[in-house]
């Protein structure tokens, strides 16, 4: 060797050395173990599973959350990484919802609040004591005083129910009637008129082989949409069910259904007298269960007027009358915004006739396991304590998980009187937006933090537990209630926190073996007899006798309905809920008034215009609109959250808060502003995305240059059924979840950077709408996979396309060559700031920045089912790996397996006549199937 | 004599190498020596004096991913008796006291992206000292096998293990 080259190695390779020796981390990490093991054990490094209850919403499903340990403040604690339905539980066996799904990250959220706080001297809210704040308000619960104190609340039912009925009594507080959004007043005032029950019923659809839904968005919102979603695709599999939905706006419901037919705003009240007027005069059964008094009363709507006033063609009507008389077991389900109008009660009525007529209630809707809101009241409940408020008669005002100062014609004087009462405390998890309105304001505890029993429905009593310690200094409701009452009453013994006094509740109630029965399966269903309703002849009567048939509603109408994705709004705080996009329209972080396409051409607006509405001297709004297909002309939608107004007016029979505003005045703005839409387009453009039958079976012969693939073993593959998929987007919550898919935010979104791995994508043509769920296709010749200069991207032996993220080195070719464009970039690092980082799932790495990612098909939960396989020395059986949007997909619409086994369900799926594959001509051999509508994707003819 | 100027610079020059590499071999020894534990715990002690098994502490070896730090309860299942004078027992009892867990210092470290499983390696019938080296005779515990991806699948491909990327890669 020449002493120059010597010299060089020598340089290079100590250069070399000193560089890569530079950062070299000492195992400096700590490992923590347990001062006393703790008596849930969770193995380290695996998970346990909690039985709870879902809180988002009043259905409140069973809901089991996977539990793991990890190190906080060199401290060994247990977070919940990811939460899924409980599936022995009778209200959604083991279903959760796009909110369910996202309520992890309320848990999480970095701005819930985290300490009480009280209005100073100085009149600003500043951050207290939890005894500071309680002893306020026991001096001012103990002052002398004629005012009255009030304790208005949300839904509550269960044991909070009785321990705040406990708790008025005993320091003589007024309890209001309970306030929530949606309580279907008008349904259960029709329901009291009706049938004497003046309750939201079960309605059973599995059996169903026609379905007739007006207005009730049963798969969003309406009712228990878990359960209607997952009976409709039950009686789809078992009854060939044929499904129609009536609406006069467009809703992800109706879109689903088979047939869709768009009825003039206001004019249910035709339709539904003409389809009572039509049964009953073809089936003396039906007329013989409806006594003269009540036939009496119905005025008879020729076939020229429901044609005329509803707009829809006759043969569709007949269609539907037909339908409901001739199917074996007919159901019909009224709601949502068609009862949210001025004739909402009249409908109701008339549809709870059909319902009794046709023997429904005798069946399928079922009162026993109705919904409780027994304690919801109305407005005009909340118009009684305003006035109160008004004549400056309330002391301490307790306002508890609802918030009184909405969108509706009372809350200007609601806000305006709110300041007259002498101490307002409000307890919330999230500062509300006004927070002037409130003096003290004390921070709750998640509810995967406390102990609770709620009532599901009637009959199922579902059990709340704490999962983890509280993050922050909150404490839950029950706790707030019975230390306020220690405080004022030292006598009393009581029990001093919550879970005592639930113990207590629990032993009496259920016996020691009941009570540890109940924490065991997290539920009891008590044994409840059907009540066999009657129709209540002379309350029916009288109102029908005062019935009148509505006049046209004039221009154009503005419908404010629920929202899939925030409900009635308070799923909106939640960060994932936000990152995920509308289904309708694919928008996610803005708000927006949707409006037709031929409104839009006629006031020149273009997605992103910003309108202001109003009607007569009220203003409504001032939103974007974006254009959405298949409205009807003059009809403009929005989520009721989005609205910033106290326009509604509340509807003076059943005082429930209208969901439509008419003589609906649009003016264009000269400001607009870029929605954040994921779609580039809602049309396939013709190219075949979801293919037409005659599409299909047009894959060219393969030539490949490269050897096919072999597995021994497994070879993954999913299936998904478009007839069962009805767009819901929870698959996509749940992934987010299970995979630790980074929250980028609006500007990252604009730019195109979203990070779901799985999405849903709406097509409108021809139509028709369909609404595709896309996901890393994990083709048999993967395009990524040949392009990627550093072989990150690589196919396995079970036939998964797989990515070596700390391979990666961020080319992003593979993304450009995917045809299904279901790669995500991680274009920055995301601050999975405290506490949101507790939320990450273990079993999942966080990505880091520059890193190339997508679906694994659950590569986690294949690797735990192999494992626990080859414990006892077999293969994985089928059903045994359930990627995380197969395990909450309400209708079961996504089924996954090893198609190498000819016993297997995927195997049988992707063998029958409905199987497609998207872009199949380009020869790339997904491992997606999907299942086409029975239709054959062309939408059937209407009614 | 003028060559020895010269002479002493080109022998310096090359003694700064020698240095350098010295150096370096010393420093790569730290960086494998074993770092002190906040209590000078000694594995060799417990096992071939008091004759404990490494499932008795460790005792999800083969049921978990982790094999599991012991709480501080099994340490004071004896010490609450055993030794209760010498000074580490004392540190031990005062975090007993306090309710605090010990802050051990992790040295065997894969990177979070590495899915490893204990329980299948031992369910294998690989014995703890095939990658953890003889701890039973080490008073103060070190990491003596690299755990890089090299050495990993060495050992994959010589017992017919997986080799597929995702057996390990998370």
């Amino acid at each position: 060797m020449q002493r120059r080259d010597f010299l060089k190695i020598l340089g290079i390779a100590t250069g070399s050395g000193v560089i890569t020796s530079c950062g070299v981390k000492k195992g400096a990490e700590k490992l923590i173990p347990h001062v006393i093991p703790p008596n849930i054990e969770i193995l380290p490094g695996l998970y346990t599973i909690m039985k709870t209850t879902c809180t988002e919403c009043p259905v409140h499903c069973g809901m089991q959350a996977k539990i793991v340990e990890k190190v906080v403040n060199d401290r060994r604690m247990r977070f919940p990484v990811k939460l899924d339905g409980n599936p022995d539980h009778p209200v959604n066996h083991g279903k959760m919802c796009i909110r369910g799904q996202a309520s992890l990250t309320r848990l999480y959220h970095p701005d819930r609040l985290q300490q009480p706080l009280m209005r100073d001297d100085a009149g600003k809210l500043t951050e207290t004591t939890w005894d500071d704040a309680l002893q306020k308000i026991a001096a001012e619960l103990a002052k002398q005083t004629p005012k009255k104190h009030a304790f208005l609340s949300g839904r509550t039912t269960g044991a909070m129910s009785n321990l705040i009925d406990n708790f008025c009594k005993q320091l003589n507080i007024e309890r209001l009637p309970e306030y929530e959004v949606y309580s279907y007043a008008t349904l259960r005032e029709a329901n009291r008129i009706l049938f004497g029950h003046a309750d939201l019923p079960t309605y059973n659809i599995d059996n169903a082989n026609y379905l007739l839904t007006i207005g009730a968005d049963v798969i969003e919102t309406f009712g228990n949409p878990l359960q209607q979603a997952a009976h409709i695709s039950e009686a789809k599999e078992k009854a060939h069910l044929h499904w129609v939905h009536c609406e006069p706006h467009v809703s992800l419901t109706g879109l689903q259904a088979h047939a869709r037919l768009n009825i003039l705003p206001g004019t249910e009240l035709y339709l539904l007298l003409y389809l009572l007027q039509e049964l009953i005069k073809d089936n003396r059964q039906y007329a013989a269960r409806l006594p003269m008094e009540i036939r009496g009363t119905l005025p008879s709507i020729t076939s020229t007027l429901v044609r005329e006033k509803t707009g829809i063609d006759i043969s569709q009507i007949d269609g539907v009358f037909k339908g409901l008389r001739e199917a074996q077991h007919p159901m019909l389900i009224f709601g949502g915004v068609s009862a949210q109008q001025e004739t909402g009660l009249a409908c109701a009525i008339v549809a709870g006739l059909i319902q009794w007529v046709t023997g429904m209630t005798d069946n399928a809707i079922d009162f026993a396991q109705s919904a409780n809101f027994a304690n919801v009241g109305n407005l005009d409940d909340l118009d009684k304590l305003a006035r109160l408020l008004q004549v400056k008669n309330v002391g301490v005002l307790f306002i508890s998980k609802t918030n009184p100062v909405d969108k509706h014609q009372f809350a200007y004087y609601m806000r305006e009187n709110l300041k007259s009462a002498d101490l307002v405390v409000g307890m919330t998890d999230f500062l509300p937006e006004q927070t002037d309105d409130y003096d003290i304001i004390l921070p709750l505890s998640h509810p995967l933090e406390s102990w609770d029993e709620i009532e599901s429905r009637r009959g199922i009593s579902s059990y709340v537990q704490p999962v983890l310690e509280p993050l922050h200094d909150t404490l839950p409701e029950g706790d707030i209630l019975l230390k306020l009452m220690q405080l004022r009453s030292s006598s009393k013994t009581s029990a001093t926190d919550y879970k005592s006094w639930l113990d207590t509740r629990w032993q009496q109630q259920l016996g020691k073996s009941g009570a540890d029965e109940f924490a065991k399966t997290a539920f009891i269903a008590k044994q409840t007899m059907r009540i066999s309703v009657q129709l209540q002849v002379r309350n029916t009567g009288n109102l029908l006798q005062n019935l009148t048939l509505p006049p046209a509603t004039n221009g154009t109408v503005l419908f404010v309905t629920p929202s899939l994705k925030a409900f009635d709004g308070r799923s909106d705080v939640l960060p994932l809920i936000k990152e995920i996009p509308d289904p309708l329209t694919t928008i996610t972080f803005d708000s927006w008034i949707a409006i037709s396409e031929a409104q839009a051409k006629k006031l020149k607006l273009k997605d992103g215009d910003i309108v202001s509405l109003t009607t007569g001297d009220k203003a409504i709004s001032t939103l974007p609109v974006k254009i959405q297909p298949m409205l009807t002309v003059n009809v403009l939608m929005v989520q009721r959250h989005m609205l910033d107004t106290f326009a509604l007016a509340v509807n003076p029979a059943t005082g429930e808060s209208n969901g439509v505003i008419d003589n609906i005045k649009i003016e264009k703005t000269a400001s607009s502003l870029k929605l954040a839409i994921m779609s580039g387009s809602l049309s396939q453009q013709g190219r075949g995305v979801i293919p037409r039958p005659d599409h299909r079976g047009h894959a060219h012969e393969r030539v490949s240059l490269y050897k096919d693939h072999i597995h021994p073993d497994y070879q993954w593959t999913m299936v998904i059924d478009m007839e069962k998929c009805i767009g819901c987007s929870a698959c996509v919550a749940s992934c987010y979840v299970e995979n630790n898919v980074g929250l980028v935010g609006r500007s990252e979104h604009m730019k195109g950077r979203e990070m779901s791995w799985i999405r849903i994508e709406p097509y409108y043509d021809d139509g028709y709408a369909h609404f595709q769920p896309m996901l890393c296709q994990h083709c048999e010749f993967a395009p990524c996979e040949s392009v990627c200069p550093v072989y990150a991207p690589y196919h396995n032996p079970e036939g998964l396309n797989g990515q070596v993220y700390n391979r990666c080195i961020g080319t992003r070719y593979c993304s450009n060559n995917c045809p299904y464009k279901v790669r995500r970039f991680n274009w920055q690092a995301h601050p999975w700031t405290t506490p949101m980082d507790r939320g990450l799932n273990p079993q999942m790495w966080a990505r880091p920045k520059g890193v190339m990612e997508k679906c694994t098909f659950c590569i986690q939960r294949i690797r735990e089912a192999k494992d626990y396989a080859k414990d006892e020395d077999r293969k994985v059986r089928d059903g045994e790996v359930v990627p995380a949007c197969a395990q909450t997909c309400p209708t079961n619409a996504i089924t996954f397996g090893n198609i190498l086994d000819e016993n297997s369900k995927v195997y049988q799926l992707v063998h029958s006549d409905r199987v497609y594959r998207v872009h199949e001509h380009l020869g790339t051999e997904p491992s997606v199937y999907y299942l086409m509508k029975e239709d054959g994707n062309l939408g059937k003819e209407h009614g | 004599m003028n060559k020895i100027i010269p002479r002493l610079l080109i022998a310096g020059y090359f003694s700064i190498f020698i240095i350098i590499i010295v150096g370096l071999g010393w420093a790569w020894h730290t960086y494998r020596e074993a770092p002190d534990q906040p209590i000078a715990y000694s594995h060799n002690k417990h096992i071939n004096f008091v004759g404990l098994e490494c499932t008795h502490c460790h005792a999800y070896a083969d049921r978990a991913l982790m094999p599991g730090i012991p709480p501080l309860q099994t340490c004071m299942e004896c010490h609450e008796n055993v030794a209760t004078d010498r000074p580490e027992i004392i540190k031990l009892t005062a975090y007993w006291n306090k309710k605090e867990p010990v802050p051990w210092i992790n040295v065997n470290y894969l990177p979070p992206h590495v899915y490893f499983t204990h329980k299948r390696h031992v369910k294998r019938g690989f014995e703890c000292a095939e990658c953890h080296g003889d701890i039973a005779h080490m008073d103060k515990v070190r990491q003596v096998k690299s755990f890089r991806m090299g050495w990993c699948v060495t050992c994959h491909r010589a017992n017919n293990g997986p080799t597929d990327c995702w057996t390990c890669h998370k």
